[in-house]
């Protein structure tokens, strides 16, 4: 698949990286805590980056541990942190209705994997190595019978901030209305 | 070294990505931890990355860009959803002071 490549040097990064990403992965399903299942998830996500830079998109590698690994998974981290309690440990993970309607999702995957499997796919010969360079150019095209996604970036953009600003509203404990009712509200709580 | 067989086919790659998908559609499934559910949403979106990137390898010129643009936008939305989701546990947390999935069933009712 790639000529460049050592065969057994991608052979062994592409597994240790697949198994790595697939333990990491289980490991989320069956954490007690959810700080682990965050720091699992994180490793999840950095293999798959690794992977990502085996398959020739270096770009995307990158933008996977800055947005997903540091950023996203931060803010997880951050909120678990915020609203830890002790208690909350003596949860039981599954009940067992649940354990048994795992079958149907992991059914899914069995059929999809299989599917996946005897597809014919090559690598082809003409791929563009995924730089930051010809990303950038493909995204903001402006020559050619080709149009770039400059709405669509734009639209991404205000989705971001438009998400920064619900969050605030929805978390913030009392934007406009007078501190009376809620704190009587809180009070027991224990914040 | 040249007879040596290939581990990293892009079919390979396609089962990595649906065993994770699944793995990750288990977890928002069957944990009653919202945390975790939502940490199963992200795995899910995580396997659709690399589902894209892995087909995007198996296209020649501007298509294998295009196959590389679409995850870019995908971790953008991914991240405003995580930033609502959160915002979302936060006020459910605050409500029924507990991070329990089955408490959140007033919709049953």
């Amino acid at each position: 698949m790639f000529p460049e490549l050592n065969t057994t040097l991608a052979n062994v990064y592409f597994a240790g990286l697949a198994i790595s990403a697939l333990c990491c992965a289980v490991g989320v399903l069956a954490s007690r805590h959810p700080l682990n299942a965050a720091v699992l998830l994180i490793g999840a996500m950095l293999a798959l980056s690794g992977i990502y830079a085996l398959l020739d998109a270096p770009f995307m590698a990158v933008v996977q541990v800055l947005v997903y690994a540091g950023a996203v998974m931060m803010l997880v981290i951050f909120v678990i942190m915020v609203l830890n309690r002790a208690r909350e440990d003596k949860l039981p993970r599954f009940d067992a209705w649940s354990v048994a309607t795992a079958a149907a999702p992991l059914a899914l995957t069995a059929l999809l994997a299989l599917t996946m499997a005897k597809l014919p796919l090559a690598p082809a010969a003409g791929a563009v190595r995924g730089e930051p360079e010809p990303i950038a150019a493909r995204m903001f095209a402006m020559s050619g019978e080709v149009g770039g996604w400059w709405l669509l970036f734009v639209a991404v953009g205000v989705t971001l901030l438009v998400a920064v600003v619900g969050a605030v509203l929805l978390a913030k404990r009392n934007l406009d209305t007078p501190a009376e009712e809620p704190v009587k509200e809180e009070a027991g709580h224990g914040h | 070294m040249a007879t040596e067989t290939i581990l990293m086919t892009p079919a390979a790659v396609q089962v990595l990505a649906a065993m994770l998908f699944g793995i990750g559609l288990t977890t928002a499934v069957i944990r009653r931890n919202i945390f975790v559910v939502l940490m199963g949403v992200e795995l899910m979106l995580n396997a659709v990355n690399l589902s894209f990137i892995g087909f995007s390898r198996t296209l020649a010129g501007d298509a294998s860009l295009l196959g590389q643009l679409a995850p870019l936008f995908t971790i953008a939305i991914a991240a405003a959803e995580a930033c609502v989701g959160l915002a979302m546990v936060i006020l459910l947390v605050r409500g029924k002071d507990t991070i329990d999935a089955d408490a959140f069933s007033a919709m049953k009712e």
